[in-house]
């Protein structure tokens, strides 16, 4: 990708960003007293502002993209990914991986959620020690919470099924 | 490997639920809730009682500080929780009497919460800067007739906001939302601190939290709002000027559970708190911070709780003070 | 009492083991606190609070110091070695620390991260033993309008860590802008982008969004291209700083210490603006500009002299005043009070031997720190020889504890992973991280205090110009700006 069409996306996207701040975020989801003495004073005041500046700086991007003459790729570009669409797969399955994290830590309790975290990243970095990480998988997580409950003094959430003491 | 790993994992932690048996409670470490951050006021009060109260529950009792929006996001936390007896708040002044009395928006009502205890009470003080030529309630209110003066709080909705309005109404002043000006900071220190730098010209407060600047001449008192004069402070009693409804103006800690917590809970949670409350320690540590130690029976803290919230609402309601949106 | 009666005093209550093993104590609980990501230094003076209860006030208040200057450092050795700051004020450490060890030179990184932090620590105690009263009462001068000007200025660093484009850097700090109004509005407590939730009135956790922003997206990168760290040497650095280096990097060191001591001395900044502030300095000044951001040395130096420097000069208005400089100084005034003790001028009067005490205590800490910290980088150093496809999960088990343990809520570990996303986005797209954290940071003191500013005067916006402090920083303001400007049309910081 060349810095021309970068920025011409970025400029896309902070504008209408700014757009939709404007017309629909900051009305709909700022509360302001129906008393504010001053504009200035508004909760909604400084919200605008910004909503503002990001227009600014999406309209410069803009411009910056329209007027740039060269169209020189980064140098430093990853130029296509060997692996088809499986990087695709991976980034989907981490974040399925932290959307069940999110799941787990209330239900099962902190420390067996990272266990299967932990292995099921390894696994999904195709770690070249799949020993290890197993052993580290275990390990790491019980280690952290002696450490986190017992030294720390934290209320680490322990889950409906199994209590660690 | 990796299964036998795994399962041996398991296998001990099924091991682990089996030794929980059903017993009385508490059978476990109880959760305790402190809904502001570590090294104010509620968290040094709380931290203090927590060891005594541990050894009287004879389990101990693990202190989580869950701070932001005023104590409200600790306080979801606990309405939320299973009302088993093992997830317990700090409640504080600020978010159990004064914050539901002003704000529409607070996700919790006090009927979301049965409370167990107060047990620590701390008075509140009105003082300026030495310099400021005000040395008297009469000389603040002359000088809010003349305009430009404010008062500095830790926050919409908090104990220094409302108690800055209510003792300025207390003292004749008719409109004190408009007469005086709010300039709200970020946390307790930082009002403090806007009086020495005369940010704003007066601030009402717990005494703890004006002790150290009172000691060094740094403030002048010029009220303090209980019925007995506070050790330290050299400025007269509410009584003493003849304004006793400011009695109700105190800070306060004590100790809540959800609202569905048993009986035998509540019960438990009342014995052991008396127990605490004899500790030396505790009782040195509360001192030495300006705050007496009352403990009151589950009853008595509902009443006082309840007693305090229908004064400040009704001054919030006389004075358009409720935060609506 | 002359100083050498108050110095004999001082040495009488401190001359005995058992404070300077307090003190030794504290700064290896505070040092391996901040390595540990999440468990701020804040959170470790917390916890050692309620142990010091039963001590002397000076082993106690050793202790406490001993646990906040430990912790400083400590937050260097994870934003270096696996790019998770281990403290908030760490994070200006990442920008050159992190691609130091990635180039296998993390064993350099932390030694100058090591010797910067003594340095400044060590500027920093003798600031506040000899400027303590005068810093103060200059501090006192700062109102909402003196701090809104000095945000202002604060803000111009975006500048100087917005990377191969100022354009993007300017975004990247909308986005830290925009993100901190959520929560309730200061001056009428209302919500802002709050969505109902009661876990977003308090706003978004800082740990959450710091570690999200910096530690994740690594973790995402590798899901994207397991294998892209082979080939590279990253076999832990038997590197080491040398004297050369530190030279150096001597006069970004005390350039990045007087900033510290400066910002320190304010209440209500902290040590993450200072660090920031520091590194934009030193790279603006530095004539290795170039390298900066790719892993220059120096840059390593003035963060961390940065945020040391912050350290000691806290202490001034803490204890000239009785006003905390941030949390951490709010925990250790609840320490002098539950000993009976009340900081603030008077404590120079009546408790000068405690006074004196302490100042022996702090000019010991720099010393012992050295040793400490050594011990410690050489302890930590073997975490650059894990396999990274195995460190990375762990790194991420290691942010889920510890965004928790900060305020013990699960919302939290959420956040982070949402912005861990919104900062794998924002890297694939070459927008700079660093601005969004600065403006993360200082956005919400700029609103704040220019709201309390114009509550003060009524809404006349003249009290922003009311003396010399603010004419000041405007004039800095207006300078840096210039000069941003300038070198812009003169394509030396392109903004395309």
């Amino acid at each position: 990708m060349s810095q021309k069409s970068l920025h011409l996306r970025l400029g896309i996207v902070a504008s209408l960003f700014a757009l939709f701040l404007m017309f629909y975020a900051i009305p709909n989801y700022v509360f302001a007293p129906s008393n504010v003495r001053n504009i200035i004073l508004s909760p909604k005041f400084w919200p605008y502002v910004l909503a503002g500046f990001t227009a600014f700086i999406g309209l410069a991007l803009l411009f910056n993209a329209v007027t740039s003459a060269t169209d020189t790729p980064f140098e430093d570009e990853e130029t296509g990914h060997p692996e088809g669409s499986a990087p695709w797969m991976r980034l989907g399955a981490l974040g399925a991986i932290m959307l069940l994290v999110m799941f787990g830590l209330p239900l099962l309790g902190m420390v067996w959620t990272a266990m299967l975290a932990f292995a099921a990243c390894a696994f999904l970095f195709r770690t070249r020690h799949p020993v290890a990480a197993v052993v580290c998988a275990v390990v790491v997580p019980l280690l952290l919470y002696a450490f986190f409950a017992h030294v720390a003094g934290v209320a680490i959430p322990q889950g409906e099924f199994v209590r660690l003491p | 490997m990796k299964l036998r790993t795994l399962g041996s994992a398991l296998a001990l932690g099924v091991g682990l639920i089996a030794g929980t048996a059903m017993a009385e409670y508490p059978e476990r470490p109880i959760n305790m809730i402190i809904p502001y951050g570590a090294g104010g006021a509620t968290d040094i009060s709380a931290r203090t009682i927590a060891e005594a109260l541990g050894t009287a529950a004879g389990k101990p009792l693990i202190m989580a500080n869950v701070t932001g929006a005023g104590g409200a996001t600790g306080s979801v936390a606990v309405q939320n929780a299973k009302p088993d007896g093992y997830t317990m708040l700090f409640a504080r002044v600020g978010s159990h009497s004064v914050n539901p009395a002003m704000k529409a928006t607070l996700p919790y009502t006090l009927d979301d919460f049965r409370f167990v205890t107060v047990y620590e009470i701390n008075p509140v003080a009105c003082a300026v800067r030495p310099d400021s030529g005000i040395e008297s309630m009469d000389d603040l209110v002359a000088k809010v007739a003349e305009g430009g003066v404010s008062y500095s709080s830790s926050g919409v909705g908090s104990l220094l906001h409302l108690a800055g309005a209510m003792v300025l109404k207390e003292f004749g002043v008719e409109d004190p939302l408009n007469a005086a000006t709010h300039i709200p900071q970020k946390g307790g220190g930082e009002a403090a601190t806007a009086v020495l730098n005369g940010t704003v010209t007066f601030i009402c407060t717990n005494t703890s939290a004006l002790a150290n600047f009172v000691a060094n001449n740094q403030l002048k008192p010029i009220l303090v709002t209980t019925e007995e004069p506070v050790v330290g402070f050299d400025a007269p009693t509410a009584n003493d000027l003849g304004k006793p409804r400011l009695n109700a103006l105190v800070g306060w800690t004590g100790i809540a559970g959800p609202a569905g917590l048993p009986d035998d809970v509540s019960a438990k949670w009342g014995d052991w708190i008396v127990e605490a409350a004899q500790d030396a320690k505790f009782s040195d540590t509360m001192a030495s911070m300006g705050s007496v130690i009352d403990v009151m029976s589950p009853e008595e803290a509902i009443d006082f709780i309840n007693g305090q919230y229908a004064v400040f609402k009704a001054l919030v309601d006389e004075l358009g003070m409720r935060i609506e949106g | 009492m002359s100083l050498m009666d108050s110095l004999a005093a001082g040495f009488a209550l401190v001359g005995n083991i058992e404070a300077f093993l307090m003190l030794f104590i504290g700064l290896v609980v505070g040092v391996i606190a901040g390595a540990i990501p999440g468990l701020s230094a804040t959170m470790a003076v917390a916890l050692t609070l309620p142990f010091t209860f039963a001590m002397t006030p000076i082993n106690a208040i050793l202790l406490l110091l001993g646990v906040y200057k430990g912790g400083i450092f400590g937050g260097s050795i994870p934003a270096i070695l696996i790019k998770t700051p281990g403290t908030p004020a760490s994070s200006a450490t990442i920008l050159d620390g992190h691609p130091m060890a990635e180039r296998g030179e993390a064993g350099r990184a932390l030694g100058m991260a090591l010797y910067a932090s003594c340095t400044a620590d060590a500027v920093s105690n003798l600031a506040l033993i000899l400027f303590a009263g005068w810093l103060a009462s200059f501090a006192l001068n700062f109102g909402p309008p003196e701090f809104f000007a000095l945000i202002l200025f604060s803000l111009t660093i975006i500048a100087g860590v917005s990377g191969e484009s100022l354009l993007r850097g300017a975004l990247s700090a909308l986005a830290g802008l925009l993100l901190a109004t959520i929560g309730l509005d200061l001056v009428y407590g209302t919500n802002r982008f709050t969505l109902g939730n009661p876990n977003m009135m308090g706003g978004l956790n800082f740990i959450a969004v710091l570690i999200g922003l910096f530690a994740i997206p690594e973790i995402i990168s590798m899901a994207w291209n397991p294998v892209a760290h082979l080939g590279k040497t990253r076999a832990l650095g038997k590197s080491r700083c040398s004297w050369a280096d530190y030279k150096n990097s001597f006069k970004s060191i005390i350039r990045g210490s007087m900033i510290g001591v400066f910002l320190g001395s304010i209440p209500g900044i902290g040590a993450a603006p200072a660090a920031f502030l520091s590194y934009s300095e030193a790279r603006r000044t530095s004539k290795n500009q170039a390298n900066f951001g790719k892993g220059e040395i120096e840059g390593v130096a003035a963060s961390e002299s940065g945020n040391n420097g912050v350290a000691g000069a806290t202490l001034i208005p803490l204890l000239a005043l009785g006003v905390p400089g941030d949390v951490i100084t709010a925990i250790i005034i609840g320490a002098f009070m539950v000993h009976g003790l009340q900081p603030g001028p008077m404590m120079f009067i009546l408790n000068v031997d405690i006074i004196y005490g302490l100042f022996i205590g702090l000019i010991v800490s720099s010393v012992f720190l050295l040793i400490v910290g050594s011990v410690a980088i050489r302890g930590f150093r073997f975490v650059a020889d894990v396999p990274k496809r195995i460190l990375m999960p762990g790194v991420l088990i290691l942010c889920i504890y510890g965004v928790f343990a900060v305020n013990n809520n699960i919302f939290d570990v959420g956040v982070m992973f949402v912005m861990g996303w919104v900062g794998y986005i924002m890297m694939r797209n070459r927008i700079p991280a660093a601005p969004f954290l600065i403006a993360f940071i200082l956005g919400p003191l700029l609103e704040d205090n220019f709201r309390q500013a114009m509550l003060m005067s009524g809404s006349d916006p003249i009290i922003l110009f009311r003396g010399p402090i603010t004419w000041f920083f405007w004039f800095l303001t207006c300078l840096t700006v210039f000069a941003i400007t300038r070198s812009t049309l003169r394509k030396r910081v392109p903004l395309s």
